[in-house]
């Protein structure tokens, strides 16, 4: 039981249990509602609001099992997803660390760009690996969508990777 | 977290595993296969959970946004409906008529192919690829490569088979690709109707039977109502115009009765094939590579489009795909491009067929 404690103590795997939540939500109910003909990107805010949370480097970490994740569920090659998503986090956190004071609104601004850049980057590395057809005007429109629809979910998911990543308490012996 | 490691190694380490994924997975790994399959397994109810419980949201955006769409559609689909119930009777007989002579002659027909009825239970939650997710897997025979239908016609083709699942790429998907036939109806010239006469069953119906001014003639019959009709069975005409027949089917001591009736060879449709290629969401395929020839003609809008089949193809032949709705003609010897109008609608899809075919070129030998 000290174990099991233990274990879901660990931000990594939170980030995993809240990580299969949000792939859920993904396939399910933000793959019917499509706005605009365009699916709503949740586990790209998730990766972005990492980095917003925790710096560069967590945000990285957590973009990268965040993307595996969503990789695991595509039929695109594997890997691909966790490349854009580790430099849309590390990308917010990066921005973020340059920002004085930062407040709602520059974590929404930061995560709508992290995510347009997220979201641009996956189609060219599609392209890259030699899976054609993704790569059309009709990108503008997704970037576009999915930038602003992850600026408004960025000031909330913020919150939440804060609690998710937060370090393992130490308890005093 | 993650302290120990500094800001470039980190990002070395995930650089160096995402190359390292993306080569095993475009290599075929089977591990990376596995590591799929077991993430499912973990996955697969959580989903199912969350579905539940955001299904009420769902609806209630589609009740907002689709509400004036589904009423639209919801009329127009009455009118086609009422169109098409006339059409149906006599199609049926066609079909019919047309596996009949195919069984005579020993070729192949989609009715002799085993198939497995499945539901689409998801699609791709990804903006840049075309699949969706069916309920039945390798339990119920299913194969990567075999074609999937519904009941308009083509939808896909299946790229990924797990235990009781599938992923079906569908066929606007860039990466799907499929050779196929064109069926281009002989154009006529202006026509003159006379009527003639042609017995069906007890009852007599008329029949307009249209002469070209051109070389070619065209006979047409329709049968505006079927008394007594009764699918299936053979329709005995009894010729009292100058309707060409095949001489050696015709009944020994029963006149001009006959029981099979075709049109003159010069013409029959002709067909020619082409490579059917999609070009992801929100465009129609294109078909290319079609060899011109000038007996061929100009392709009409509106000409049906069926698979072509073949040793190799993983789609048997005659698979119903859609109609020529656009044709782009291309300068020097370059044939034209051909945009489809599929008959399937892959927005709505629920009950889908996948067809147990495989290629007899893949094929075991027993």
């Amino acid at each position: 039981m000290m174990r099991l404690v233990a274990l879901v103590e660990r931000p990594m795997f939170r980030l995993f249990l809240v990580g299969l939540v949000a792939l859920g939500l993904q396939t399910t109910v933000l793959n019917d509602l499509r706005p605009f003909g365009v699916i709503l990107q949740i586990m790209l805010v998730l990766a972005a609001s990492s980095g917003l949370a925790r710096g560069s480097e967590v945000g990285a970490i957590a973009g990268f099992l965040v993307g595996f994740m969503y990789d695991l569920v595509l039929t695109t090659p594997l890997g691909i997803g966790a490349t854009v998503f580790a430099i849309a986090g590390y990308l917010a956190g990066f921005a973020n660390s340059f920002v004085h004071e930062p407040t709602w609104w520059s974590r929404m601004l930061l995560g709508g760009v992290a995510s347009a850049v997220g979201t641009l980057l996956m189609p060219l590395a599609l392209a890259m690996v030699g899976i054609e057809g993704a790569l059309t005007t009709r990108v503008v429109v997704i970037v576009g969508v999915v930038a602003v629809s992850n600026a408004v979910l960025c000031v909330p998911f913020e919150k939440l990777c804060r609690w998710i990543l937060k370090d393992p308490e130490v308890v005093p012996i | 977290m993650g302290s120990s490691f500094t800001r470039r190694r980190v990002i070395a380490l995930l650089v160096l595993t995402s190359v390292l994924l993306v080569t095993l997975d475009m290599r075929g790994s089977s591990s990376v296969s596995f590591v799929r399959r077991s993430f499912g397994t973990i996955f697969r109810p959580v989903e199912g959970v969350v579905r539940v419980v955001t299904e009420p949201a769902g609806n209630v955006w589609h009740g907002i946004t689709d509400y004036n769409d589904l009423v639209d559609e919801n009329r127009r689909l009455r009118d086609l409906v009422g169109r098409q119930e006339g059409a149906a009777i006599a199609n049926i007989a066609t079909v019919r008529e047309a596996q009949e002579l195919l069984a005579l002659n020993g070729l192949p027909t989609l009715a002799g192919i085993d198939s497995c009825t499945t539901q689409v239970v998801g699609e791709s939650p990804s903006n840049f690829s075309q699949t969706v997710e069916i309920n039945r897997g390798r339990n119920c025979g299913i194969r990567v490569g075999m074609p999937v239908l519904n009941a308009a016609g083509l939808i896909g083709k299946v790229t990924e088979v797990f235990n009781d699942r599938a992923v079906v790429m569908l066929i606007t998907d860039p990466a799907y690709s499929l050779s196929v036939k064109i069926v281009n109806q002989p154009v006529t010239a202006t026509t003159v109707p006379s009527e003639t006469e042609i017995l069906v069953g007890d009852s007599t119906t008329t029949t307009s039977s249209t002469t070209t001014t051109s070389t070619t003639t065209t006979t047409t019959t329709t049968l505006p109502a079927i008394p007594g009709f009764v699918p299936g069975s053979t329709v005995p005409v009894q010729s009292t115009a100058a309707i060409p027949t095949i001489p050696g089917d015709t009944t020994p001591g029963q006149g001009n009765e006959t029981q099979v009736t075709v049109p003159p060879g010069a013409d029959l449709p002709l067909r020619e094939t082409g490579a059917l290629e999609g070009r992801g969401l929100g465009k129609t395929p294109i078909v290319r590579f079609i060899e011109f020839q000038p007996r061929f003609g100009q392709i009409a809008v509106g000409s049906p489009i069926i698979s072509a089949g073949g040793a190799t193809s993983l789609a048997p032949p005659d698979i119903v795909i859609g109609v020529v709705s656009r044709v782009v003609t291309r300068q020097g010897s370059l044939g034209p491009i051909l945009e489809v109008d599929l008959a399937a609608s892959l927005q709505s899809l629920n009950f889908v067929r996948v067809l147990l075919y495989r290629p007899a070129t893949e094929r075991q030998s027993p």
